[in-house]
């Protein structure tokens, strides 16, 4: 099927979001949809699901004009919206999730479970899925969880389907698996729209490319005629600094040590250090326990056994308020989930973790509170208005900023970043790099968590590689690249 | 040109009845005490008359309040952070039962052979509810911030426990009251007997500025609205959540006090039940959400109003008694569906 979007406009009150945006996408086609945060692409790719209705503009369907009052309709037209939190059951088998809200029933009213079970394996069979469709959608991981979802869109007989960043929370094996999907996909002459940051995924799998900023579009066609740091430059406005870590940095005392430490299932004999001044970067794939093991440095994950040091003197860590007054700060993965509080403000948001030291006679001092933050978000160079302000108003890289800040106040000596540039657009990931080497310059000892390698390459003084729950490799230097990392990382 | 004016004074409105949840409490409010004005019978030629029965009537609503009203916002504490606190109207029997033992300064003596003299007896009896409110409070508290029980359970199983120990243990219990302890909640003021309005008055003022002002307030919303960002910023949210419930438990004992100081009795069949559903009424009423993280203090007092005026007005209107639960439900489903219309918009 054809898609056509001719001049679409949409303004929330003053906000022009999208000022008289062209979009098309041919059948079969995979055509990336980039942008920074705020560009436009979620109101555009909404007013196509039927989640929002467009000022001005019309949606052509090979060559039918057509209107979508509801996401009914638009599912109804064809249109599947796959988004980033996924609409699945996980306490409901596979084959039931595929008929959700459509049930199979029998004459006597029941549910027909037999021919809901067949029908899922007939369609998996078919595309060459190897999934059970008995299996709880819980068992499953991440990258079939979606590959799911999409069957269940075909099955729906979706000719468009569009995808909202979906590899943001895949490892590479499973980002793998949902590409030859869409491989599949595209086979069978079915439209994606694929909305992502990830530049190197967007050369790998898509056809066409369409960049919006603030609201129009600045560049579009094919892929094979572009490059990564065209494309980038297209979202941000300038050049992009992709290059390694070029600081020097001065490492000086050892800040923290971990000798032996283990949690089962998640991690074993972990041993390490980090030095103040130093970026450490701790690179794997998903649940290779990385993330586990820095929660429990935190306090927040539990019993452990073995040594942690910090400043040489040995500490047992019971609780993320003792963390805090041991200096170690977290910035955790999931900002919408662990990172940021939705019924707050931004003021509150940036200094919840320093309240209790900005009191007197036990009140806040919003004096104290509100120039603190203020400190911060100059320095962070914060985009927005008022203190008062909802959290949720921010772009997701300045409200990474914000829970950057309510770390920064309490002034750590030993800071971990769990996928610090998760969801940030491009521009605001270069600032917040430069804000990490800016802290570490400033003597703070950073531990980096990333899968991503050019994230760990462009930040990091040296990197760990964990596997399985051990840290299997030190790379720095020469061995710190993308194939060395990779190979460690699956275990090779 | 006045007319434009118009339009953006009721646009204003609009949006202010949609975004703020106090302004749309306090508009009810209002509304509210405009139909009680007319119920009474205003009447501009009598207008003294009329003011004194008016400010009467009022005393009275807000007095025969003012004890639920206490353990609203204790409630309000708790659902704001989350949870829900069942066993308020059972530990207020509990902690009444603990008062009444030790009323007359049992054992006899104690206070003197300490060196504390110049404080009446029943000053134990009052120490011993509050710190038997806060335990009990704190019992609810560990068991849902610490051995991780649903609220609702750990609430529910001591809402049982309390009044059927208590009921079995003060069998035989006839306690006189001393006349003094009845001075606590009696004594006039400019004529009337107001104190316990002031003393609701008074914690809600407190308790208004220890949720806006200090970090323990500003930790409770943050848990109720995402207990693991909380904990992720370093915030100790066991300890937070338990005393959460341990202030509760502290309120009722003050309401508790209060109702004895009143009455001159305690009927361990009966005092306090009911009061956990209509302080969560009140709560709610008041834009607290159920999930937490949202509401305020003012909202509750609002709320607690709200209700109060309803069953007077209705009261006024010769509504019988039987029905005026059947408003009071009927108030809290329309109070929370305007709400989640506000959120959905």
């Amino acid at each position: 099927m054809n898609l056509k979007m001719k001049g679409i406009v949409k303004s929330f009150g003053a906000n022009d979001v999208l000022k008289t945006v062209d979009f098309h996408l041919g059948e079969g086609e995979i055509c990336a949809l980039l942008g920074e945060n705020g560009a436009g692409k979620s109101t555009l790719m909404n007013i196509l699901g039927g989640v929002l209705q467009p000022d001005k503009g019309t949606i052509e369907l090979d060559g039918r004009t057509v209107s979508f009052a509801n996401p009914a309709q638009s599912l109804g037209a064809g249109i599947a919206f796959i988004h980033q939190e996924l609409n699945l059951i996980n306490d409901l088998p596979v084959y039931e999730n595929m008929f959700i809200g459509r049930e199979l029933k029998k004459k006597s009213g029941f549910l027909d479970h037999a021919s809901m079970y067949l029908e899922t394996k007939e369609l998996f069979d078919r595309m060459g899925l190897e999934i059970d469709p008995g299996a709880m959608v819980s068992s499953l991981d991440a990258s079939f969880k979606q590959i799911v979802e999409i069957s269940r869109a075909l099955m729906m007989n979706a000719s468009i389907i569009i995808m909202d960043e979906p590899t943001t929370s895949l490892t590479d094996p499973e980002i793998e698996r949902v590409f030859d999907m869409l491989r599949m996909l595209r086979k069978q002459k079915v439209g994606v729209v694929f909305i992502s940051h990830k530049l190197r995924e967007v050369m790998e799998i898509c056809d066409r490319y369409t960049v919006l900023r603030d609201g129009v579009v600045v560049a579009d066609g094919w892929v094979k005629d572009t490059s990564i740091p065209e494309i980038a430059r297209d979202m941000v406005g300038h050049e992009v600094n992709s290059m390694g870590n070029q600081r020097k940095g001065n490492t000086g005392k050892e800040v923290l040590r971990l000798e032996s430490l283990t949690q089962e299932p998640y991690f074993r004999n972990v041993s390490l250090n980090v030095h103040a001044g130093e970026v450490l970067g701790v690179t794997g794939l998903l649940g290779d326990g990385r993330s586990e093991l820095f929660r429990t440095v935190f306090g927040a994950e539990g019993k452990y056994s073995g040594k942690i040091y910090l400043e040489e003197k040995p500490v047992v860590i019971t609780s993320t308020k003792q963390a805090l007054q041991l200096g170690i700060g977290y910035l955790p993965r999931n900002r919408k989930e662990n990172g940021i509080i939705k019924d707050m403000n931004i003021l509150e948001n940036g200094s919840i973790v320093t309240l209790p030291r900005m009191t007197r006679f036990g009140l806040i001092r919003k004096a104290d509170q509100t120039a603190e933050f203020h400190r911060q978000k100059d320095a962070l160079r914060i985009k927005m208005e008022n203190d008062a302000d909802s959290i949720t108003s921010l772009s997701g890289g300045n409200q990474q900023k914000v829970v950057l800040a309510k770390w920064l106040s309490a002034n750590p000596k030993l800071l971990i970043l769990d996928n610090p540039t998760q969801g940030v657009d491009v521009g605001a990931k270069e600032e917040i790099y430069q804000i990490i080497h800016q802290l570490a310059d400033q003597g703070v000892a950073v531990v980096v968590l990333c899968s991503e390698a050019q994230e760990i390459i462009r930040l990091c003084d040296r990197a760990l590689v964990m596997y399985h729950g051990t840290v299997c490799a030190e790379v720095s230097g020469e061995s710190m690249n993308e194939h060395e990392m990779m190979r460690l990382a699956t275990g090779g | 040109m006045t007319k434009t004016n118009r339009k953006t004074i009721l646009q204003k409105a609009v949006h202010q009845w949609k975004t703020n949840p106090l302004f749309s409490t306090g508009m009810v409010l209002i509304l509210m005490i405009i139909l009680q004005t007319i119920a009474l019978g205003f009447d501009f030629d009598s207008f003294g008359a009329w003011f004194s029965y008016w400010s009467r009537n009022w005393i009275n609503i807000l007095r025969n309040n003012s004890m639920v009203g206490i353990v609203a916002l204790g409630m309000a504490f708790v659902i704001i952070s989350g949870g829900i606190d069942l066993a308020v109207g059972s530990t207020l029997v509990a902690v009444g039962a603990a008062l009444m033992f030790f009323i007359n300064g049992y054992p006899d003596g104690l206070l003197t052979s300490a060196g504390i003299t110049g404080v009446p007896a029943f000053a134990i009896g009052i120490v011993v509810c509050l710190v038997m409110g806060a335990l009990l409070g704190g019992v609810s508290g560990t068991l849902i911030a610490r051995q991780k029980l649903p609220a609702f359970i750990a609430t529910l199983g001591m809402m049982k426990i309390c009044r059927s120990v208590t009921q079995q243990m003060m069998q035989t219990n006839a306690v006189k009251v001393p006349t003094e302890f009845l001075a606590i909640a009696n004594t006039k003021i400019g004529g009337q007997v107001i104190l316990p309005i002031i003393y609701w008055a008074v914690i809600a003022v407190v308790l208004h500025i220890i949720s806006q002002k200090t970090p323990f307030g500003r930790q409770v919303y943050a848990i109720g609205s995402n207990e693991r960002t909380a904990r992720l910023s370093g915030i100790n949210v066991e300890k937070v959540k338990t005393l959460v419930y341990v202030l509760s438990g502290l309120l009722v004992s003050v309401s508790s006090i209060i109702q004895v100081a009143r009455i001159g009795s305690m009927d361990y069949a009966n005092a306090g039940s009911g009061y956990e559903m209509d302080a969560i009424a009140a709560v709610v009423v008041g834009g607290v959400s159920m999930s937490g993280g949202k509401g305020s203090i003012v909202g509750t007092v609002l709320g607690m109003l709200i209700i109060a005026v309803m069953n007077n007005l209705l009261n006024l209107m010769g509504v019988p008694p039987f029905l005026r639960e059947a408003f009071k439900g009927f108030i809290v489903i329309v109070a929370v569906l305007l709400q989640k219309k506000e959120s959905n918009s």
